[in-house]
């Protein structure tokens, strides 16, 4: 069937247009003007709206067995006014009404990762992917050690990463899970893994190396150390360092942004690190803004989280000293009157404006942890309405707006900085040559804005959504479910690695390795999967 | 078996899906019980109350629900058999049931040798009240008493770890008090129980126990899961509902109660008029609920009846006629398993959805 969307403000900064015109698809892709007379099989008048590619979420706890815990634990919570924990079918229809057609749920651990595949593959309308979480299992570590080569690490990250089939590498807090279970409290950038004598900047730099070798698109995503303690710009600004010349992606960022100034001991430090951002083209990163409203945060970095409980708003936790990997869910509520949680949400807002480059800063609330997604509309307007920000601004503790140089900042988003933000720029930051944009043979995923006075309300119902170039969302009213893929990369590797793990996990665990795989008969759809390609 | 044959080559799977939907379509408050069935099943098992308005539970959802109320009232912090039988230099085995929920426990968790990733450190073993089963373990320390003693022992014991004082007669008091002093000098403790032995208060007393313990050190908890793929069925329990078993649809959206969706109190009190009754995994009728009412049956083959159902669908073993996904309690986390004996047995998820199939959207209340 051939579509057109004629007459709407086409913003597709992938492809330099941006300019009124039609939009054509057909068979799920978008196709070329056809001939002069002929007639389309649809037609949707469009003009006066915003023509976007559907929107990419970088990271999203939308699955796995953290995200289950985390509903299980709030019964209470459930509801129309908490969006923290929605169920599987929910997430799609929540998500493809505000124009999203693709999430990332970033941190799946890879024993438990045929629970994120099935759960992702019970999430209607939009695709999906998974982030594989290495970094503090014991034979990596063991690898590290034992100064194992650079091939052998790479090896293991890209059998791991086919197992579980995953889209690239989480690295989270690397190292302090496995010291956690030795008694450690606190674990900063170069403290040390006992009995492994590893660093937690060694283990990143050999997981940055080993994406590299396999040429999975998506750099490594660290969640860094030290995440929500006052002062730990400096943790952030060193691990930008440590980067060296290769790419990294930092994770909710905004949860790094924090300074000792002031009378309490707690500031926003965003600009400092904003600077370094801009400084260092290598390094992509996340907000993960706050917003305020009741939330649970949901996190494999298990030391944080267990120092975390003290704060828990419903006084409860679930702590999870997992495989390797650790977890922990714990309720919290972001108060307005809170000065803390004030300079959170500026701070957040602060790397948005203060980032020059939009094609580097990403769009997340780090859902659940910084906010529902359903907080995205709001988001939206706050970044591109300088007045609004202003009345937020004026209703929030004046102690609190003292701690940051929000008030200051002028910049406005404009839709094509929208556009790259998230659509072209999460597509090209995860390898995926079609979709983000609309060029002739991307995928027909479209979303459809009619911005009005009330700019949340625009996105919080797009006007129309197609993916694959079916109509799955008119004014957030849903057609049936239509189910998307998950998108995975099968990196190459030395099959010695399956006779090597397969002694290890024998005789550490006690179970075959291959127990933890994903295999295609577990999930259920025609067409589960689909391949994104490496280039080593 | 003759009669599972039978059903797969001729027209038998239709007409008794037809059955099922038409009784299902008649019927006023429908309840989905058993439920021992792989993922799929399960989650097949949801769509179809969703779309019916049915309640669900689950064979042993008492036990399930005893560990998941404990944790959503105090939280807790737990790890993964994997994690215990890696780094655990104490193990405490607590309460009975243990190899009942898990016959291979002492071998995976390798009891007998010191931890495999940790070989320098021992490890030690505390048995306490296992009931009629305690584990051939030599070199563990032992406190026999009756199961009914537990949660009165596990209070002392939490005391004594917490360095408050207890009376001088408290039952088992001495031995209680070098377990405590062992816990407090475990580099990384494990305590082991199973919900369906123990009550929801020894079950909170060991999260508590455990909570104290990482004020210094490290501890954990290793809960058992349930029989009848319980800890499978609540995880798709929740993300297709957002809450374990025990759910009801008759209002649309799941509404979440153990006592109003209990199954048996369901039927015995009349408020269900017809059940889906699930079997997949081993061959197991209904229970001789004292009221009876038309029950579909989808079971494994050679499950035998006292009162034949209104409705008898023979499905496929989960992992032995069809591959399947189950939880598995040696891994701690869900696996694929491969079926064994493949078959041209349906899956439950196959019956269920075909029924669901067969119940247009408007006759659905």
């Amino acid at each position: 069937m051939l579509t057109r969307l004629a007459g709407g403000r086409v913003v597709d900064p992938a492809n330099g247009r941006d300019a009124p015109g039609d939009v054509w698809f057909q068979n799920g892709r978008i196709v070329p003007p056809p001939d002069i007379g002929k007639r389309p099989d649809a037609e949707h008048d469009v003009a006066g709206a915003i023509v976007l590619a559907g929107g990419i979420d970088i990271h999203s706890h939308i699955a796995g067995a953290n995200v289950n815990t985390a509903r299980l634990l709030l019964p209470e919570l459930r509801g129309d006014r908490f969006d923290g924990t929605p169920v599987s079918h929910e997430i799609g229809r929540m998500y493809a009404a505000m124009g999203f057609t693709m999430v990332v749920e970033p941190a799946i651990s890879p024993h438990v990762a045929l629970q994120a595949q099935l759960e992702l593959a019970a999430i209607p309308f939009i695709d999906k992917a998974i982030l594989c979480v290495l970094g503090n299992e014991d034979y990596l570590l063991g690898l590290l050690r034992d100064g194992e080569s650079d091939a052998a690490v790479a090896d293991y990250a890209a059998r791991t990463l086919g197992g579980a089939r995953a889209i690239g590498l989480k690295v989270i807090n690397p190292g302090a899970a496995a010291a956690f279970k030795e008694n450690v409290r606190r674990f900063g950038l170069d403290d040390v893994v006992p009995r492994y004598g590893v660093s937690s900047r060694a283990i990143i730099n050999a997981l940055q190396r080993a994406a590299d070798t396999l040429g999975v698109p998506h750099p490594v995503h660290l969640h860094c150390s030290n995440l929500g303690m006052p002062g730990n710009v400096e943790t952030a600004l060193a691990t930008i360092e440590a980067a060296g010349d290769m790419k990294l992606h930092l994770a909710h960022l905004q949860f790094y942004a924090y300074g000792t100034e002031g009378p309490r001991g707690f500031s926003s430090a965003a600009p400092r690190l904003a600077e370094a951002m801009n400084a260092n083209a290598n390094i992509t990163a996340d907000v993960g803004q706050v917003m305020f409203g009741q939330t649970v945060t949901i996190s494999s970095d298990v030391l944080r989280q267990f120092n975390a409980r003290g704060q828990a708003s419903p006084r409860k936790s679930v702590i999870l000293d997992g495989d390797g990997n650790g977890s922990g869910v714990v309720p919290y509520r972001y108060r307005r009157r809170n000065f803390f949680n004030a300079v959170q949400w500026a701070a957040g807002l602060e790397l948005f404006l203060l980032i020059n480059d939009p094609w580097r800063v990403f769009f997340t609330t780090d859902h659940p942890n910084g906010a529902p997604f359903t907080a995205y509309p709001d988001l939206f307007a706050l970044l591109m309405d300088r007045e609004l920000r202003a009345r937020w601004i004026a209703e929030l503790p004046a102690e609190a707006m003292q701690m940051t140089t929000l008030g200051s900042i002028a910049r406005e988003y404009s839709w094509p900085e929208i556009a790259v933000m998230t659509r072209a720029a999460p597509a090209r930051l995860l390898g995926l040559a079609d979709r983000g944009h609309l060029a002739p043979g991307a995928r027909a995923d479209i979303a459809v804005y009619r911005p009005g006075a009330d700019l949340a309300a625009s996105f919080r119902n797009a006007e129309l959504v197609f993916k694959d170039g079916m109509l799955i969302a008119r004014n957030g009213q849903m057609g049936p479910a239509v189910f998307g893929r998950v998108l995975n990369v099968q990196p190459g590797f030395d099959r010695a690695i399956e006779s090597r793990l397969g002694a290890f996990y024998d005789h550490i665990y006690g179970v075959p390795h291959t127990a933890f795989d994903v295999p295609l008969h577990a999930v259920a759809h025609p067409e589960p999967f689909e391949a994104v390609p490496c280039s080593p | 078996m003759g009669e599972a044959a039978a059903q797969e080559h001729g027209t038998a799977l239709d007409d008794r899906v037809a059955e099922a939907a038409t009784l299902l379509r008649a019927s006023r408050n429908a309840v989905i019980a058993g439920l021992a069935t792989d993922s799929a099943g399960a989650e097949a098992a949801y769509a179809l109350a969703r779309k019916i308005g049915a309640a669900v539970d689950h064979v042993a959802a008492a036990a399930a629900l005893r560990d998941l109320e404990v944790m959503r009232e105090a939280g807790r912090i737990t790890t993964t058999p994997l994690q215990a039988r890696a780094q655990a230099d104490l193990v405490l085995l607590a309460g009975p049931g243990l190899l009942t929920a898990w016959p291979d426990l002492v071998e995976r968790l390798s009891l007998h040798t010191p931890p495999t990733l940790w070989p320098e450190l021992q490890r030690r073993v505390v048995v306490l009240c296992a009931g009629g089963e305690a584990p051939s373990l030599p070199g563990a320390e032992t406190i026999e008493a009756d199961p009914a003693e537990l949660p009165a022992l596990l209070a002392t014991l939490r005391a004594l770890a917490a360095g408050r004082t207890v009376r001088t007669d408290a039952p088992h008091g001495s031995t209680l008090r070098q377990i405590a002093e062992a816990l407090a000098a475990s580099r990384y403790g494990v305590v082991v129980w199973s919900a369906a032995g123990i009550d929801a208060l020894s079950v909170a007393m060991l999260c508590g126990l455990t909570d104290d313990l990482n004020a210094k050190t490290r501890f954990a908890g290793l809960k058992l899961p349930a029989d009848g793929n319980a800890a499978g069925v609540v995880q798709a329990a929740g993300w297709s509902t957002g809450f374990p078993v025990r759910v009801g649809f008759g209002r649309g959206a799941p509404i979440h109660d153990p006592w109003q969706f209990d199954a048996t109190r369901m039927v015995e009190s009349g408020e269900a008029d017809v059940a889906v009754w699930i079997s997949a995994l081993t061959p197991r009728p209904p229970p001789a609920w004292r009221r009876s009412l038309p029950i579909i049956a989808l079971v494994a083959p050679g499950t035998r009846f006292d009162t034949p159902p209104a409705v008898t669908v023979w499905v496929g073993r989960p992992g032995v006629d069809h591959d399947a996904v189950l939880y598995d309690p040696n891994l701690g986390a869900l696996t694929a398993k491969q079926a064994t004996a493949p078959s041209l047995a349906p899956s439950a998820a196959d019956v269920l959805g075909r029924i669901a199939a067969a119940i247009p959207q408007e006759a659905a209340c």
